[in-house]
């Protein structure tokens, strides 16, 4: 009886090792909410968000605040979650630089995509890599007003 | 001093009429006219055939064999439906995941290049051969349309690129999506 309980105990201790050092969204190495991140620290949704926005030109007050990728096939499917949290509209605009696994541009660059977001509103914004060569990815923000 | 005056003048309205010219970013948001431009293209172009790169069909990698049929304009202004598939076959082929057909706005090129090539001036091994064309398993084409609405001094634009993928030998539609761009223009 004594050596079942012992047992059952080393299971259970194991069960919560095991479901404490899987945190939701970094289930596998090297990749964070399924966005490749490689040696780059990432603890949270927001260093991952900082991680894979870029700023370029005017900087506006709309940022990305959340990012998620998956694969679909071999090609990486992405939503970035834009957010203004001003009290006007604001016009920004956006592309996505694809990197292969040398560092290298995968692909061309692509065009600047203006959007425009009401005030005080979220906006997703989703995309499919060029190819299978597009390992990695940036985010580009720039403002347009 | 009359003279001197004109020659003022004369230079002063050279250098008001003087032209710059400067390159720039061909991928940059053009927002010169509401009319279908730049921008709109490149957008309509890249959703497209990332969201075809999508379609089971594409996505299984067997490099299926498509064939681009024609993008009817059915908006009120001249657009070039050739430069959108143009661009998202350019698109895709780079992708790797498409091959494509000739198809019936290049095939009167293909057939005579066939045929000059079965003339005597090459030699047999290496001509190509009657008979060797493959025919495509998919086509691709659509529409686009605008809707135009203008009161004073505002004018609103709104585009819609509808692309669909029918399977050539069933007749089934395999993929089709949208791409819309609404444009909004106030004077004053």
């Amino acid at each position: 009886m004594n050596r079942k309980l012992k047992i059952v105990a080393a299971a259970a201790g194991l069960l919560l090792a095991t479901g404490c050092a899987t945190k939701k969204g970094f289930e596998v190495p090297g990749f964070a909410f399924g966005c490749p991140v490689g040696d780059t620290k990432v603890g949270s949704m927001e260093d991952l968000v900082r991680a894979k926005t870029v700023v370029e030109g005017r900087r506006s007050t709309v940022q990305a605040t959340e990012m998620r990728c998956s694969k679909s096939g071999d090609l990486i499917r992405i939503d970035a979650n834009l957010n203004n949290d001003s009290r006007s509209v604001k016009r920004v605009a956006y592309k996505f630089r694809w990197i292969d696994r040398e560092g290298m541009r995968a692909a061309d660059e692509e065009p600047w995509k203006p959007l425009m977001l009401y005030d005080n509103s979220n906006l997703l914004v989703n995309t499919v890599s060029p190819n299978n060569k597009a390992v990695d990815f940036r985010l580009i923000l720039r403002s347009e007003e | 001093m009359k003279l001197i005056a004109l020659a003022a003048i004369l230079a002063l309205a050279a250098g008001c009429a003087q032209e710059k010219t400067r390159y720039g970013d061909a991928k940059g948001v053009e927002t010169l006219t509401n009319q279908y431009g730049s921008t709109d293209l490149q957008m309509m172009a890249e959703s497209m055939a990332r969201s075809m790169s999508q379609a089971p069909v594409i996505a299984s990698n067997n490099l299926p064999v498509v064939t681009v049929q024609e993008v009817r304009n059915k908006t009120s202004e001249y657009i070039d439906t050739r430069a959108i598939t143009d661009s998202i076959r350019a698109e895709l082929q780079k992708g790797g995941r498409v091959r494509f057909a000739v198809d019936a706005a290049g095939m009167n090129q293909q057939t005579e290049e066939l045929k000059r090539q079965q003339s005597d001036l090459y030699a047999k091994d290496s001509a190509a051969e009657m008979g060797r064309m493959v025919g495509a398993q998919y086509r691709l084409e659509g529409n686009i349309i605008s809707i135009v609405k203008q009161v004073k001094d505002t004018k609103d634009v709104y585009y819609k690129l509808n692309l669909q993928l029918w399977n050539i030998r069933n007749g089934l539609l395999e993929w089709s999506d949208e791409k819309e761009i609404r444009k909004t223009t106030t004077r004053g």
